[in-house]
């Protein structure tokens, strides 16, 4: 599974990276790091994925399966 | 005069088939009153006309609040009070619109931030620890006077940089303001006042930083002073309008959101135990009282432009009201969204609001709202609500909170 965020959508709620905090952090002004990047989830963090993309007030985070 | 309409146009408005209300949800009501009548609302019709006030429309339901929220180029902040569209007050950057929000935003984000919150997690702590320990032995208290009106409080005015010497003042205009806010008549004097004593808080505390050389450390204030919009330093004025919305948003929110809070885990043993046993559930109870215990009735915004939005044909000019006690309760969007879950995960609620708006003192109410409950379990893990009869909560006009929430507890004499 591919992870990626909607730079534009993303307005630093802060929930992803708290339910998902070995996928994702913040920057400094609360952000989440990877807006605009697509990464590679590990086999391991799958349900935390979803967890964090269900949970984003902004629906910023997209889930694509391989 | 075409089609734009003037603010006050929505009075003699045809709604177009959707049903017409005529409610002031500004009045003191019965504890948990205002969700209840957010589920009626939410399930009676996704769109209301409101012809209180000027008229406006409402929105009740998770995929439309979230819209609104979504969709700021047509929502404008220039007013939040849907029964006010020319509100006597500008906070900066609450009512402020792109392109200008985002960098009067950038100047406060960082201060908010989750690595801020955490820099200051022993004070917090330090802060509620006391609080907790002065009440608990007497075996019984006022949880929202004696813990949830000082813990926030003491909390921001350290995290800015006041002396928390002035707490009980600051709590004072805090209340005052709030009593106008919801749209009551008899409330917009104290609200006046109360907003004036700030400004000449914030004015005395400028003068007194004026000419530094370089921003005092901690220092909220001095740090805006020191601030730049593009490539210019801040005015005064805005500074003001600064300082003064973070004081009213940051001190009477989290007192409200955490008297609902612990009002549950005084009721619910059951989950009360789960989280002493588990304590890693804290998190996951706090968002779900976020979403639950909304303390946000709604939310209002101006239409900027003649524009269709989930069945209203709104004008530029008309007032909305996104109703986020509707939506964070919402069947659509939530499974078993009208019960309490510990540990729920898909919570994509809008207890903080939702897109550049965003509550800025998120991240810091979580923690304090975390910080709360560890500490108040570590000493005091079993304790009853003491009341005889009804709580009350403020209206949902201005942000529901509980009036008072008698505790009790066993003390070993």
């Amino acid at each position: 599974v591919k992870l990626t965020v909607d730079g534009a959508a993303c307005m630093g709620h802060g929930r992803c990276y708290q339910l998902a905090p070995q996928l994702l952090s913040c920057d400094d002004e609360g952000y989440v790091t990877v807006r605009d990047q697509t990464i590679e989830v590990p086999a391991d963090q799958a349900t935390a994925a979803e967890e964090a993309a269900g949970t984003c007030p902004e629906e910023a985070i997209i889930l694509m399966p391989e | 005069l075409e089609t734009a309409s003037q603010p006050a146009g929505t009075a003699g408005r045809e709604p177009g088939g959707c049903p017409v209300i005529h409610e002031d949800f500004s009045p003191l009501r019965q504890a948990g009153f205002h969700w209840q009548w957010a589920d009626e609302l939410r399930e009676g019709s996704p769109l209301y006309f409101n012809r209180f006030a000027q008229g406006y429309w409402v929105f009740t339901r998770h995929d439309a609040v979230r819209d609104m929220y979504k969709n700021p180029q047509i929502f404008s902040s220039e007013s939040i009070t849907p029964w006010e569209p020319n509100p006597i007050y500008r906070f900066v950057p609450t009512q402020i619109d792109a392109p200008d929000h985002i960098t009067y935003r950038r100047i406060v984000n960082t201060w908010f931030s989750p690595r801020a919150v955490e820099r200051a997690d022993q004070t917090i702590r330090g802060i509620c620890r006391s609080l907790v320990e002065r009440v608990a032995p007497a075996g019984a208290c006022d949880f929202v006077a004696e813990f949830a009106l000082r813990f926030p409080t003491e909390v921001f005015l350290n995290f800015i940089g006041v002396d928390t010497a002035v707490t009980d003042q600051f709590v004072r205009w805090v209340a005052d303001f709030f009593k106008g806010f919801s749209g009551d008549p008899a409330g917009l004097e104290p609200m006046t006042q109360a907003l004036e004593g700030i400004r000449q808080f914030w004015i005395a505390a400028l003068e007194e930083r004026r000419g530094e050389a370089a921003p005092r450390d901690g220092d909220l204030a001095s740090h805006l002073m020191h601030a730049t919009f593009d490539d210019r330093l801040l005015t005064d004025d805005e500074v003001l309008a600064m300082l003064t919305v973070l004081v009213l948003a940051g001190l009477d929110t989290t007192r409200a959101q955490l008297g609902y809070l612990f009002r549950h885990l005084a009721t619910h043993p059951g989950d009360r135990a789960a989280i002493i046993a588990d304590p890693l559930l804290i998190p996951s109870a706090v968002e779900e009282s976020l979403r639950f215990y909304t303390i946000i009735f709604g939310d209002g915004r101006k239409v900027t432009q003649d524009t269709e939005f989930h069945g209203a044909q709104l004008k530029k000019g008309d007032m909305v009201y996104g109703l986020v006690s509707g939506a964070n309760r919402d069947p659509r969007a939530y499974e078993r969204a009208g019960e309490f879950i510990l540990g729920r995960k898909r919570n994509h609620h809008f207890g903080f609001a939702g897109g550049p708006h965003r509550c800025l003192g998120a991240h810091l109410a979580r923690r304090e709202m975390q910080v709360g409950v560890e500490e108040w379990l570590r000493l005091i893990p079993d304790f009853r609500i003491a009341a005889d009869g009804d709580l009350a909560e403020r209206g949902g006009g201005a942000m529901m909170t509980l009036m008072t929430l008698p505790l009790a507890w066993e003390v070993a004499r």
